[in-house]
Formats: C-alpha cells, sequence, structure tokens
C-alpha cells in the first residue's frame, strides 16, 4: 500500500469533514496517521495488537464475540494496558465456534453489545497502529460497527502479521504452491519461534501470541536493515 | 476487571521466589505493571559500567549470563540464570550503573517489572529484602574486589555462580605467603628480635626441609620465656607451641573456617604436602565469608551465666542464613551446626554441674557420658528440632545405684530444661535423658540394647531407631564407643534384627506418585504440601542406618555412613554419591524454608508447597525421592534374600 496516498485520502477526508459536528473521540481517531512516521524505527511507535473471537469464519453474517487487545511500547508488552471483554452479539452461538474460543451462552448474557464496546475499544486504541493475525478479517468487522455508527471507517494505520510474516519469513511464492498460508498460521509461527502461548483461543490469549511475534518481527527487520515504520508498512500494511 | 485477564502469567510470577510470598491481589497489581521484552540470542542487555538497569527481569523463557569482564578482554562468569530466574536487581538497588554484564544465551522472554514497584517491593516485604540484599552485599563484595586481587578470587572458582565461586574459593587463594620464620635451633633472643622488626606477633618454627613444628608468639614469649626465666640463648624449640593447626593449600576457605571454629584458633599454618607455604588468619577468611562464624563460637565460649545462653543460639541462625546463600554445603553447614550445638551442650552442662555443687548436691559421683541421640547423634541436627538424648554412667554397686541415679536424673533434668529454654523442643517419645530409661548405667544400657534387638518385633522401632545413632558427646569415659561396640557385637549375633528394621522403612516410602507427580497431603492444617522431614529425610536415613548397622560402621552421620558403604562397595559409588546429593538436597531444603520461615516471623514447619519450588528445585526433589525409592527397593532386595537363604 502507498502510505502517502493513504495520508492524502486521509487529509481529504478530514476536510471533508471539517464542518460536521464529530464526538473527540471520532476527532482524535482521524489524526491516527499524524502519529505514522515512515522514516522512523517501527519500534518507536505504539502499537495495539488486538484479537476477535466471533461466532463464524463468514464476515457477513457473523458477529464479535470477544475482544482482546494489548499494547506495545517500545517493543515491550504492557501486560498493565490490556483490553479484554466479551461482547453480546445479538444472536446464538453456533456450536462450531463454541468449540474454537468456548465462549458459551450464559458468558455472554450479562456482555454489553458490540456498539458500546466499540467505542471503549476505540478510545483504548487512540491512534496507536493496529496489528493483527489475517488482520482484514478483524478489521472488516471493526469497520463494519465504525461505518455503522460514523459513515467511515477506522483512519489508524493497520498491519497484518501474516503478511509480514509471509513476505520476510518465507520463500517467494507468488502461485501459492507451498500453501504457506497454513506455516503462516499463529500455532506455526509460535512454534517456529519457541513461543509459549498461554490462553490461546481467547482473544487476548491470540493477541498476546500475535504482540509476541511482532516482537520477533522487529528483531528481524532490524537485523536485515528494515527497521523502520516505513519498511513495515510496505511489507504489512491492510489497505484503508 | 477485578482478575488479571492473563492467569497463566501470573500463576508464573506466582512460582517466582520471593514473587511467592506475595497475596493474589498484590501479585495481580505487580504483574499487571509488567511489561513482556524479547531479547534474542547474543543480545548484551546489560554493560558492566554502563547505564544501571530501569526494570527487573524475571526470565520466562531462556537464560542469561552474567558475566565481568577481566584485563585480557576476555570474560569471567559469574553467573547463569535461568527460568524464573531475575536479573538486575543489584544495578536497580545500587543505582548509579551496572556491574556485570548480562547477556542472552538463548532467546530471552523476561517479564520486566519497573523500578519504581521493585524498589517498593523491596522496602515494603521482608522476603523481597532477604532475597535480593544477599546478593547485592554478595555481588558488591565481589565488585569491590575487583581491581586488585578479586580477578584470580572470581577465576580461579570454575563457572557456576558467584556465590558458588566465593564457597570454592581455596585456602592458597587467601592465605599470606609472607610468613615470617626461624629454624628450630635458632635462638630465642634473635627470634624475638625478628618478630619486633617485623612487627608481628608470632614466629612459625620450621624444619630444614620447610616442615613447620611450632609457633612461638608474644605470650609464648611472656609466659614460657621471661615469666619461666628461660635463657633467651635457648633455642626456639624448647619453647615454642605445638602442636600447629596446619590446613592443606587446596582447601576451600569454609573448611579453613570450621578448623578454626573446631580448635579455636585464629591462625592456621598453611602446607602443601608437609612444607609450609603460608598462613591463614580468621581475618583472612572473613573477607570471603563476609559474617564472622568464628565470632559466634566466642560468644558461647565466653558466656559464664544460664541466661546468656537462651539467646545465643538465635545467632546460629544468621551464620547458617549465610552458609546457604554462599551455596554452601550440606555438610558443612551441619558440621557447624553440630559444633555449635556440642559446644552448647558442654557449656549447659558445665554450668549445671556447678550449680548443683553450689546447692550442696555434690559433684558427678561417677565418671558419666551424655549421649546425642536421632538428629544430634547423626550430627545433622542442623535446625533447633526436638531434643532426643540419654545419659550414661559407670556401673556402681546395688546399694549406691538409686542415690546415683538420682543424682543424675537431676543433672540431665536440668540440662534438659535448659536445652528448652535454648529453643530445642521436648521429644515426643520421651527420648530424653530425664527419663529413667535413658539415664542409666552403662550396663543397664547394654541390657536395654540387648533386649531391643532380641524382640524387635515388639518395640516401637521408629523411635528406637534414633536410638542407634547414639554419639557421646560429654565423655568422661569412652561409654559410647563401647555401647556402639557391644550393639554391633549383639547385631552379628542377632541378622534378624536388621530384616526387621529394613522392614520399617517401606511403609514410609518418599511421596511421589504414579506419574512421578509430588503426593501432597490431603487434608489437615497442611493440605497440598509435603512433609520435608516424615516423608523425605526420614526414609533415607533408615534404609542408610540398616546398612550402616549390618556393616557395623563407627560412624553416625548420613553422609558419613553413604560415604563409607560406597568404600566398602555395598553401594555402588555412583548411587551412594546419588543419594547424598539427595539427602543434601533436601537438608538445604529444609534449613532454608526453616530460616525463611523464622525470618518472616511464622512458626517453622517442616511441610512445604510443592508449587512454591522453582522448576529446578522441583526437578532435583523428585530425583532426590526417585534415588531414595531406589535404596529402598535395594535394601527389600538384600534383606529378602538374605532371609530366604
Amino acid at each position: 500500500m502507498n502510505f502517502a496516498l493513504a495520508r492524502m485520502r486521509n487529509r481529504l477526508r478530514r476536510l471533508r469533514l471539517k464542518n460536521r459536528d464529530l464526538p473527540p473521540l471520532v476527532r482524535q481517531n482521524l489524526l491516527a496517521l499524524e502519529q505514522v512516521h515512515p522514516e522512523q524505527p517501527a519500534r518507536s511507535h505504539r502499537f495495539v495488537v488486538l484479537d476477535l473471537e466471533t461466532t463464524g469464519l463468514d464476515p457477513n453474517r457473523d458477529r464479535v464475540v470477544s475482544v482482546g487487545a494489548l499494547r506495545m511500547v517500545e517493543g515491550r508488552v504492557r501486560l498493565g494496558e490490556v483490553f479484554d471483554e466479551l461482547v453480546n452479539p445479538g444472536r446464538d452461538i453456533p456450536v462450531e465456534s463454541i468449540k474454537v474460543h468456548a465462549i458459551v451462552p450464559d458468558m455472554i448474557a450479562h456482555a454489553r453489545p458490540a456498539g458500546e464496546v466499540f467505542e471503549d475499544f476505540m478510545e483504548y486504541v487512540g491512534t496507536d497502529v493496529l496489528v493483527a493475525h489475517f488482520a482484514p478479517f478483524d478489521l472488516h468487522f471493526l469497520n463494519k460497527i465504525m461505518k455503522v455508527r460514523y459513515g467511515f471507517s477506522l483512519q489508524n494505520l493497520v498491519l497484518d502479521t501474516v503478511e509480514i510474516c509471509r513476505s520476510t519469513l518465507l520463500t517467494p511464492d507468488p502461485h501459492g504452491v507451498y500453501m504457506d498460508f497454513k506455516k503462516c498460521g499463529l500455532d506455526a509461527l509460535a512454534e517456529r519461534f519457541g513461543l509459549e502461548v498461554p490462553e490461546r483461543h481467547t482473544a487476548l490469549g491470540d493477541a498476546l501470541a500475535t504482540a509476541l511475534i511482532l516482537q520477533r518481527m522487529f528483531l528481524h527487520l532490524e537485523q536485515t536493515n528494515r527497521g523502520t515504520m516505513g519498511d513495515l508498512i510496505k511489507l504489512g500494511a491492510v489497505a484503508l | 476487571m477485578s482478575d488479571f485477564p492473563l492467569p497463566r502469567i501470573r500463576d508464573f510470577v506466582r512460582t517466582v521466589v520471593p514473587f511467592n510470598t506475595l497475596s493474589d491481589e498484590e501479585l495481580t497489581r505487580v504483574v499487571s505493571r509488567m511489561e513482556i521484552a524479547f531479547y534474542p540470542r547474543g543480545e548484551r542487555i546489560y554493560h558492566a559500567g554502563g547505564p544501571p538497569a530501569t526494570d527487573l527481569a524475571i526470565i520466562k523463557s531462556g537464560s542469561v549470563k552474567v558475566t565481568l569482564p577481566d584485563d585480557l578482554g576476555g570474560e569471567i562468569l559469574v553467573d547463569l540464570r535461568g527460568e524464573g530466574d531475575c536479573f538486575g536487581a543489584v544495578s536497580l538497588l545500587q543505582g548509579s550503573q551496572a556491574l556485570f554484564d548480562v547477556t542472552a544465551r538463548e532467546d530471552i522472554i523476561a517479564f520486566l517489572l519497573p523500578a519504581a514497584i521493585f524498589k517498593d517491593l523491596y522496602s515494603s516485604h521482608t522476603a523481597f529484602h532477604r532475597h535480593f540484599s544477599f546478593s547485592l552485599a554478595r555481588n558488591l563484595q565481589a565488585v569491590r574486589r575487583t581491581p586488585d586481587q578479586g580477578l584470580t578470587l572470581l577465576a580461579g572458582g570454575g563457572s557456576l555462580g558467584l556465590e558458588a565461586v566465593l564457597k570454592r574459593s581455596q585456602v592458597s587463594e587467601l592465605m599470606t605467603t609472607s610468613v615470617l620464620a626461624c629454624l628450630p635451633q635458632t635462638p630465642i633472643r634473635a627470634a624475638a628480635r625478628n618478630m619486633t622488626n617485623q612487627r608481628v606477633g608470632s614466629i612459625v618454627v620450621v624444619e630444614q626441609t620447610g616442615v613447620p613444628v611450632g609457633v612461638v608468639t608474644d605470650t609464648d614469649l611472656r609466659v614460657r620465656v621471661l615469666a619461666a626465666g628461660v635463657d633467651p640463648g635457648a633455642p626456639v624449640a624448647e619453647v615454642m607451641s605445638r602442636p600447629i593447626r596446619t590446613i592443606d593449600n587446596k582447601a576451600f576457605a569454609f573448611e579453613a573456617m570450621l578448623e578454626m571454629i573446631r580448635h579455636r584458633v585464629h591462625h592456621l599454618v598453611v602446607v602443601e604436602g608437609e612444607r609450609m607455604v603460608g598462613v591463614l588468619s580468621d581475618h583472612d577468611v572473613r573477607v570471603v565469608t563476609g559474617a564472622a562464624p568464628v565470632g559466634v563460637m566466642r560468644d558461647l565460649d565466653k558466656i559464664n551465666s544460664a541466661e546468656g545462653l537462651e539467646l545465643i543460639h538465635q545467632n546460629l541462625d544468621p551464620v547458617l542464613e549465610m552458609l546457604l546463600r554462599l551455596g554452601g554445603s550440606a555438610q558443612y553447614m551441619l558440621d557447624l551446626a553440630t559444633e555449635f550445638n556440642d559446644r552448647l551442650l558442654l557449656k549447659i552442662l558445665e554450668l549445671t554441674e556447678l550449680e548443683m555443687e553450689h546447692q550442696g548436691r555434690g559433684r558427678a559421683p561417677v565418671p558419666y557420658s551424655w549421649l546425642a541421640l536421632g538428629s544430634a547423634g547423626r550430627c545433622e541436627q542442623a535446625l533447633r528440632t526436638a531434643q532426643h538424648n540419654g545419659l550414661v554412667f559407670m556401673n556402681v554397686p546395688a546399694e549406691r545405684a538409686s542415690a546415683v541415679k538420682d543424682w543424675f536424673l537431676d543433672l540431665a533434668g536440668r540440662a534438659v530444661e535448659r536445652l528448652h529454654t535454648c529453643g530445642f523442643p521436648l521429644s515426643e517419645h520421651g527420648l530424653q535423658a530425664n527419663s529413667p530409661a535413658c539415664c542409666q548405667s552403662e550396663a543397664q544400657w547394654q541390657n536395654a540394647f540387648s533386649e531391643m534387638i532380641r524382640e524387635a518385633g515388639q518395640c516401637a522401632l521408629p523411635a528406637a531407631g534414633s536410638l542407634f545413632d547414639l554419639r557421646g558427646v560429654h565423655e568422661e569415659m569412652a561409654f559410647a564407643e563401647s555401647l556402639r561396640l557391644y550393639v554391633s557385637q549383639a547385631i552379628e549375633d542377632n541378622r534378624h534384627f536388621l530384616a526387621r528394621l529394613a522392614r520399617v522403612g517401606p511403609h514410609n516410602r518418599p511421596p511421589l506418585g504414579f506419574l512421578r507427580e509430588f503426593v501432597v497431603e490431603k487434608s489437615g492444617e497442611y493440605r497440598d504440601q509435603l512433609d520435608l522431614k516424615v516423608s523425605g529425610l526420614t526414609p533415607l536415613i533408615n534404609a542408610v542406618r540398616v546398612l550402616a548397622l549390618e556393616q557395623g560402621l563407627t560412624v553416625t552421620s548420613t553422609l558419613g555412613r553413604l560415604a563409607e558403604l560406597a568404600k566398602r562397595g555395598i553401594l555402588q559409588e555412583r548411587f551412594a554419591a546419588d543419594l547424598a546429593d539427595a539427602y543434601s538436597f533436601i537438608v538445604l531444603l529444609r534449613v532454608a524454608r526453616y530460616l525463611e520461615a523464622r525470618g518472616a516471623g511464622h512458626e517453622p514447619n517442616a511441610h512445604l508447597d510443592p508449587a512454591s519450588l522453582n522448576p529446578a528445585q522441583r526437578k532435583m526433589l523428585k530425583d532426590s525421592f526417585t534415588v531414595t525409592s531406589e535404596l529402598q527397593a535395594f535394601l527389600e532386595q538384600r534383606y529378602r534374600t538374605q532371609n530366604a537363604a
């Protein structure tokens, strides 16, 4: 993705929305890209690594049941700045998905609906760079709510650890014959890096695994002279 | 969010010493202030002399090495730290700069606790204070020594951590090599002049061949020459003190310390083979040990009233603690404690006899020996555990018997009570010198043993076991030795007894389950805990005792018995060494827990929650139990086959 282009689009949007009455939180979100400095080390940015658990894999029909996220500053995961909340999906939870995330209907009976949780989450994220494993999937659910509420997508820079890993760790495979996809799963990567991931398959546990993988990627990229934010954007930014 | 959202991380931190002492609430608060950091293999995390640490790092996975740069551009390994260990504490607390290089040996995932929180814990929690201040003191001491002589000290000791290095410092590294010496035929006058010129208080008398034979001190010159009117022209050999206490130059500093304590001297002549190579003073040793165990012993010797004794025993705790922190071996610790306890007992007996004399009860009517039984008899009473003791006195004609026994029961009663006030609880089995069954004449003791051996089936063997670990402490005659000989003979005549004694063991198995998981207590006050004494030490001690009795060994300590059994080929050398390790480890663990509990103001007990151990300790403890089980199996096999034959 061309970062310059994205930033230009963001500025145009800000111009268009200049006179609209928006909550301060949303105003702030519009400035997210201003915090990104492609020429500076990626490590010096603030990141929020997130993972969602959903009722299924169909982006159109399924809903979010849990949000987990951790903040990473200076390459370190802050255990005290954690976002961890169950979401009431407003529909039944299919048995198939319960097998994955082990969230049963009883647990979400008193959970808040997605819209309310989203507001808190947006405040938590602020202008930080968002990171997720298979980010387009998670981003889709976030933007669906964002668009309903405010009419446009989240303006944060979003990075996909799958893309970053695929383009740095694996041999080039333009035709997909090696099934690289599987090698970039969370489990495969955790094993590759010797990470012992607690609480796997909870939103927060998976977010933690993703954060630890991102830590490794920072190092790997720094060692191969690709340590700037610009490099990271080239390797794994999701189109805005 | 009241509960910490990543419980497994909190559970991990809970296993880390001293974080294991925090309450759930505090732990959650502390963990939520942590950050996860990653350091790749080979990364230099801290530079010696560089900026100090900003966080305390707890290693979640991987390991680091702590090193010091040496003069030649190389490095000296100070410590290796692995999963569950911390690093950065010293420079956090000390503040100005990092004192060691810390390098990742493998990829490291570490939980970082910000300095402010750590310092807060350090100042508000005794457990943190104790845990980190010791390593602080140790490390700082090493650093202070570095510029001049510290390097050889550190480099000379191998690689397993600073504390171990200190423990391993050899006499040759600490001694003074410039020693004033003279030949035996040197005139006293010349020797004295030489001492004055060199401004030293003593001169070592060495033969032409380099073998030291005696020493002349200022006191000797005063007492044996001037006061005695000896001609100053006479050879020093006539007035020197001897024999002299020597120590091998390859002996360890701790051994030297022990020798000094034992013989109440402040100097040892260091020899290589037979030749003198230097002198070691208690001051030289103290440079390494920091505290002054020699001083504790000296204090004890100075006490002249019963009141002073009650407090003195507490002075042993810091010394044991120091040994523990220095990575001292169980053997040293037990030796030291035994030496201390024996001295304490001698002092008590001395004072009690005096007291009885003053009160008109007269002196001891016949010679007697105080018998240490059980752990004290095995020289293994490192902690203030229940006293097991007895008293044996010379056979007397029947008409005097009751009067004599009365006198000794009186003595024993007072002594036992004094030991009690010094912190040794009374025995549960009544194995105490003030009970009539344990205060007997030599002949009565012999009868008691004969009976026990003959009718092993009927008597309470578990308690009786400790009777067989008897050792004379206050010996006016060699009663203990002759009793032991008598017992060996009786056992020789009745091998059946050993088989019975061996069978006591298997009821008391080490607490390992089918899958080598710890079997903990299922209910009661110590739920989910292990009893280190009953389930860890006792089976091992009992099994070793059976073999020792079979062989008629005179040594009573478990480690001593193991060594002797290996020497005689009863146990394979390797197996015996494993057992000795197992025994030592459990003893150390128990002493550590005991001191921790006392430090925290709790009543110490032998119980331990396996979850409070770090993974390495857990593994070691399991291995210890396993090897004990193997010994029990060996014993069963040995006596089954013997019975069959």
